[in-house]
């Protein structure tokens, strides 16, 4: 078993692939540094990150296949699976020889493997776009806290910086303890452990208020379903909820 | 009256509305401003009902004129009444929506004084939301039934969506238990609507052509710019018109509505019929007595709804004066099917995408992916579970490289039974809202052109 190991970055794994493609050997995982556990049987190949070559396995995912598959392969490498690597690997070597004709191997494993991968976290990031919940703090900037699954943070901003244009936010992953934080021109995702500052205002305790007794009136009691809604809303993000905390 | 008390008050009578869909909207944040619509409608929350919220949804008022017998709002009921400002709307608009919980605005009334007293009303919230506080979120707004056709085309170009309800399936239902509401004055806005709507879209489209050729042929000056003006007025009601309709309140059987619904679809441009299980919160001789809302039927008539509009099919299809309601226990594309067995089975690896579409069990996204993946080539029973296919309905009326894996002959009361037992261990689990309440198809788009614009 041959196993590249990369630093864990995207431009890490994508030096991986291209290093991979040109390699006599080729690799059985393209894994994580940190996720490699000692095996007996492995022969390692420590990846050093090449900028370069990253570009080009990017630019030629572009070209040669499509942009949505290289949207797909960076929404799997942010799902952040211990076999992303290895999964993007073996889909990029059948997108290479047949284009963008990729999209309808719909019976292929390889292709199935990272189809599903890269919609549980378009799916996770369109849920987050609803679920994100801003309070208003001292400061005058709206702080929102989550826990995704996958590290999805670059995708979230965007669209708050669109829609919250004329707000200064704070988006923070806590379990990954980075933000993305908006200045009403910019933004940019940096290390964030200290929540400490984040200190709400009577306005921001009313607004809660309302919103929960909005949230109480608007449910039909004769309809009453409370595992549909766990379904559609899953426990695990109702900690960040204010009408569910 | 307390805030609070108020938003319970009016939230509390809006929801019986069924509509928060917030999707068919592109409407961009400008400079300044604050909010943008997504297409594909978002999700911000599920109440405990199971349905999906979106949008702020609420009545401008409670107190009503009208003492329409199956409305909870009714003038002859003992209930607190209240009303907002358009000045508390704009604001809780505005600070819900600054802090995710909302996509938007769903403002409904009752009516209070007159129609056009209440409209007016409406009108003058909803462009407080746009100009004074450049709110350019997703807005649904109710048109209130009688009111002026002018006040409905003002009011249209600062919404997204705009419905009116036409609540019962017939006019003498609804001249039975809503007598003072004229079915005219339902559908008469109905048609300011639409009208407007198919007006804009060709403004549109003109202007676009025109500036177009004006650009190619050099020339430049006032004439362009009169077009950018027509171009940039606001849109009307770009998400479309909408309106709902109670189901067990009143006689009709399935067929009935589903023709209404056929109706308002080809001839109004309707983007949505919502249908609304009859819940009893008034006690009324008139009233049908019903132990439980009919929400298995409320359930198949969504189902049918989608065969309208996605999947080509004609109510005259599905039903029939025979038979005027579905078999409660099959959903209306099985029951269609085991009605039409002569045009089963099919071969998977040959069949055009229309009829794989009237395939129990296939729907459009597993149809797509059969016709894509079938260029790559033959497709065996094995394929078809990756794609989506609920095999344990399309088994029977398919055949995969010839061969055909139901197991049982082709005779309708053999399958009918396999397909409603099948079926009834899914009773419990109905998503009966889930599905309808707002269309996500779409949501990989959402997420798409995020990372596009990244």
């Amino acid at each position: 078993m041959i196993y590249y190991l990369y630093d864990g970055s995207f431009s890490g794994m994508l030096t991986a692939i291209y290093d991979a493609f040109y390699a006599d050997d080729k690799p059985d995982k393209i894994i994580k540094e940190k996720d490699y556990q000692e095996n007996l049987f492995a022969e390692k190949v420590n990846i050093e990150t090449d900028k370069e070559k990253s570009d080009k396995v990017y630019q030629a995912i572009a070209d040669k296949i499509s942009s949505k598959s290289l949207r797909k392969v960076y929404y799997t490498y942010l799902s952040e699976k211990e076999d992303r690597g290895t999964v993007i690997y073996k889909y990029l070597k059948i997108g290479f020889k047949v284009g963008r004709e990729i999209d309808k191997y719909y019976n292929n494993d390889s292709v199935l493997k990272l189809k599903k991968l890269s919609r549980k976290v378009s799916g996770e990031i369109h849920r987050m776009l609803g679920l994100l919940r801003f309070k208003k703090t001292a400061g005058d900037i709206y702080y929102a806290s989550c826990e995704p699954d996958y590290n999805i943070l670059s995708l979230l901003a965007p669209h708050f910086a669109r829609r919250l244009a004329d707000q200064n936010w704070i988006i923070h992953d806590i379990s990954r303890k980075q933000a993305a934080v908006f200045n009403q021109k910019e933004w940019v995702i940096t290390f964030f452990d200290d929540d400490n500052q984040i200190k709400i205002t009577a306005e921001e305790k009313n607004y809660q208020k309302l919103w929960k007794g909005f949230f109480d009136s608007i449910a039909i009691k004769n309809r009453k379903n409370l595992k549909l809604q766990r379904q559609l809303m899953p426990e695990r993000y109702w900690k960040h909820l204010i009408e569910k905390d | 009256m307390e805030l609070m008390n108020k938003l319970k008050i009016l939230a509390d009578a809006a929801k019986y509305d069924v509509s928060c869909s917030s999707s068919g909207s592109s409407r961009r944040n400008k400079k300044g401003g604050i909010g943008n619509a997504a297409v594909s409608g978002i999700c911000h929350s599920w109440s405990d009902d199971g349905r999906c919220i979106s949008l702020l949804k609420i009545l401008f008022t409670n107190e009503c004129i009208y003492n329409c017998t199956y409305c909870v709002n009714r003038a002859g009921n003992d209930i607190p009444r209240a009303s907002f400002t358009p000045e508390e709307v704009a604001r809780l608009t505005i600070n819900f929506y600054r802090r995710n919980y909302i996509e938007g605005l769903f403002l409904s009334s009752a009516v209070r004084k007159s129609s056009d007293f209440t409209m007016e009303l409406l009108l003058e919230t909803v462009k407080k939301l746009r100009r004074e506080y450049k709110f350019n979120g997703y807005i649904h707004l109710k048109a209130i039934p009688g009111a002026d056709a002018d006040l409905i085309e003002k009011a249209g170009r600062y919404a997204d969506r705009m419905s009116v309800n036409i609540e019962l399936p017939s006019r003498k239902s609804l001249n039975l238990l809503a007598p003072e509401k004229k079915y005219n004055d339902i559908i008469s806005p109905m048609k300011t609507i639409s009208t407007n709507i198919n007006k804009d879209k060709k403004r549109l489209s003109s202007s676009k052509s025109v500036s177009k050729s004006r650009n190619n042929s050099g020339s430049e000056g006032n004439r362009v710019s009169e077009n950018k003006n027509a171009q940039y007025l606001n849109k009307f009601v770009p998400a479309g018109q909408s309106t709902q309709l109670i189901i067990g309140a009143s006689p009709e059987p399935d067929y009935h509505i589903l023709k209404l619904s056929e109706g308002f679809y080809q001839k109004f441009n309707m983007k949505r019929v919502y249908y609304s299980a009859y819940i009893p919160v008034n006690e009324a001789s008139r009233l049908p007595v019903l132990k439980r809302p009919p929400l298995l039927r409320e359930h198949r008539l969504y189902q049918a709804d989608w065969l309208l509009r996605f999947y080509n099919f004609s109510a005259d299809e599905l039903l029939d004066k025979k038979n005027p309601n579905f078999d409660i226990n099959l959903d209306p594309k099985a029951n269609w099917a085991v009605n039409n067995l002569g045009s089963f089975p099919v071969e998977i690896n040959s069949v055009s995408y229309q009829q794989l579409l009237r395939v129990p069990g296939i729907g459009v996204k597993s149809a797509r992916r059969i016709i894509a993946s079938r260029q790559k080539g033959t497709i065996n029973f094995e394929h078809l579970k990756k794609f989506g296919t609920v095999l344990k309905r399309a088994k029977y009326f398919i055949t995969c490289d010839g061969k055909y894996f139901g197991g049982v002959p082709l005779k309708e009361e053999l399958l009918r039974n396999r397909l409603a037992v099948g079926d009834s261990s899914q009773k419990k689990q109905l998503s009966l809202f889930a599905d309808y309440s707002n269309v996500d198809n779409n949501f990989m788009d959402t997420a798409n052109n995020i990372a596009d614009k990244k």
